[in-house]
């Protein structure tokens, strides 16, 4: 990280985190946000553009955008790289079939420079659902021990349905991106 | 516009307390601060990127309309003076630079139709810049990024590159696939009663059949279909999403929470949904309502939140025809077309999923 980030951070009143949610279509990625704002999940149409929430989280103020993950619109994706501090790469856990799809989208993702700094949760999303694969099954298929070196990530399993593990999560994200960018406290 | 809370600040989430203390003893401390952070943002006010909370909607909009202006004017200046191009094509994207960072700063105070607009100038102007970047000088700006990602991606690359040949590994994943699922039948009568024997919520998948019936009673958690020809599904209630890819001249009649179609050609839909169907690269498909009966169905679309008809099935979200007229892509199907509601109660399990 540069010096003109930090003056950056510094410069801001609240403690904000930028996080990018992002992953294939029904994925759960709206679902997810809305969950952990504590709203009704239950009437969610499939995303068309982008959500923005800004939730009170600890002594941090996160503002997620929520990205649509139609393969029409996932080519805006870099539209919303910029000073990203947290990525959340949401995976169907049970949706086998386009996990190579999933991979190929993940990793062409992180080949972006402008989300180079950024730490990066994958949630294993959809854990509820009998025949998902577990994080770890998700975690091989994905690859990521190949970026062990270069970027800070986890992978926690979720259910955005009940709301398990989205807690655990954002609590691994908000510590890691506050330890990188708010050294100075 | 819309003024919709849900994009509003604040939104204390269930477990999620501010920390509202440890702010007394460091009160000096933080004066200071105060004070510096006030400095600081004085002496950054001259580049136009002073705090948002300080000035509304309209503050934003007049310097987000000058820093368009700015960017503009340098665009034009790179394409009527050639010899000053490169410093007007710098000056055009820190312009542009600037704008972004502006709509991001100010984009949890902004209503959402202002903040979209906002972003697609910036996306306009961007797209713009790199056109007259490309006129101009297209070999410094093509060999600047070759290098880049060359020093940046060897370790990515291996994983990716295999990419090309998806197609392969594909079934020996399908193969070793759990769940309950029908795949690669043809010309077959497909029932299966999810009520049976089915202790925790499970998915469903349809995927290479041709030419089949399919008859789905009691209510799934996901369902999963691809690549159908000539096929009919009746379908209980899903509580969750349905995925629907790559289908051809098929009629579906089912009900859930929310339904993405993508790649079907000729395909008639008769849906009870929550949500907006959505459909992608499709052509030919017609939406009706729901229309199907068991014995107990009543108490599966209850069970799921599904007892009552939104009208959704005719909201129809065309991703590829983003614009205010009906999308070619699809239609309702003529009431004297709809078929009479299908009544599967007397449908026996006759093939068993594998």
């Amino acid at each position: 990280m540069g010096l003109l980030s930090i003056i950056r951070k510094i410069k801001r009143k609240e403690k904000e985190m930028r996080i990018l949610m992002v992953g294939l279509d029904n994925s759960g990625k709206t679902t997810i946000v809305l969950k952990i704002n504590g709203e009704d999940t239950s009437v969610i149409s499939p995303t068309l553009g982008f959500n923005i929430k800004t939730i009170q989280y600890q002594k941090y103020s996160l503002n997620i955008w929520d990205v649509g993950g139609q393969k029409t619109i996932r080519s805006y994706w870099r539209n919303y790289f910029e000073q990203t501090d947290g990525l959340v790469w949401v995976v169907d856990s049970s949706d086998v079939r386009r996990l190579d799809d999933c991979r190929a989208e993940l990793h062409n993702l992180l080949k972006e420079e402008r989300l180079a700094g950024a730490s990066l949760l994958v949630f294993a999303n959809k854990q509820d659902i009998q025949g998902a694969l577990k994080p770890a099954e998700i975690a091989k298929v994905l690859n990521l021990a190949a970026m062990d070196k270069d970027r800070h990530w986890k992978i926690v399993g979720c259910s955005a349905y009940t709301g398990d593990g989205l807690l655990q999560g954002f609590d691994w994200l908000v510590q890691d991106v506050a330890s990188r960018i708010y050294v100075l406290d | 516009m819309d003024p919709s809370p849900s994009n509003a600040a604040a939104a204390t989430a269930a477990g999620m307390e501010p920390e509202l203390d440890n702010s007394k003893p460091a009160a000096a401390g933080n004066r200071k601060h105060l004070a510096m952070l006030e400095r600081l943002s004085k002496r950054s006010a001259t580049t136009s990127v002073a705090s948002p909370e300080a000035s509304p909607v309209s503050a934003f909009l007049s310097r987000f309309a000058a820093g368009k202006v700015a960017a503009e004017s340098a665009l034009s200046a790179c394409r009527s003076s050639p010899d000053d191009a490169p410093a007007s094509l710098a000056a055009a994207a820190s312009a542009i630079d600037d704008l972004e960072r502006l709509a991001a700063e100010a984009s949890h105070s902004l209503p959402p139709y202002e903040l979209r607009s906002a972003l697609a100038s910036v996306s306009d102007l961007r797209a713009a810049h790199k056109l007259a970047a490309s006129e101009i000088r297209p070999k410094k700006s093509f060999s600047f990024r070759n290098k880049s990602k060359a020093t940046k991606t060897p370790q990515q690359d291996p994983p990716t590159l295999p990419q090309p040949p998806t197609e392969q590994p594909k079934p020996t994943f399908d193969a070793v696939l759990p769940g309950f699922a029908f795949r690669s039948r043809n010309g077959a009568t497909l029932v299966k009663d999810l009520r049976i024997a089915n202790e925790k919520d499970g998915d469903f998948t349809l995927a290479d059949l041709v030419s089949c019936e399919v008859y789905l009673k009691g209510k799934c958690r996901a369902l999963y279909i691809h690549k159908l020809r000539d096929c009919r599904l009746f379908v209980g209630p899903v509580f969750g999403s349905v995925l629907i890819e790559d289908v051809e001249r098929c009629t579906f009649v089912m009900a859930a929470h929310q339904i993405r179609i993508h790649e079907a050609r000729a395909t008639d839909f008769y849906l009870r949904v929550r949500s907006r169907p959505i459909i992608e690269d499709c052509c030919g498909v017609r939406f009706a309502p729901h229309a199907l009966k068991y014995e107990g169905i009543e108490k599966d679309l209850r069970d799921s939140g599904l007892e009552e008809d939104t009208g959704n099935w005719a909201n129809v979200d065309d991703f590829k025809w983003l614009r205010a007229v009906q999308s070619p892509n699809w239609s309702l199907i003529p009431e004297e077309e709809r078929l009479q509601t299908v009544d599967i109660s007397e449908v026996q399990a006759r093939e068993d999923s594998s």
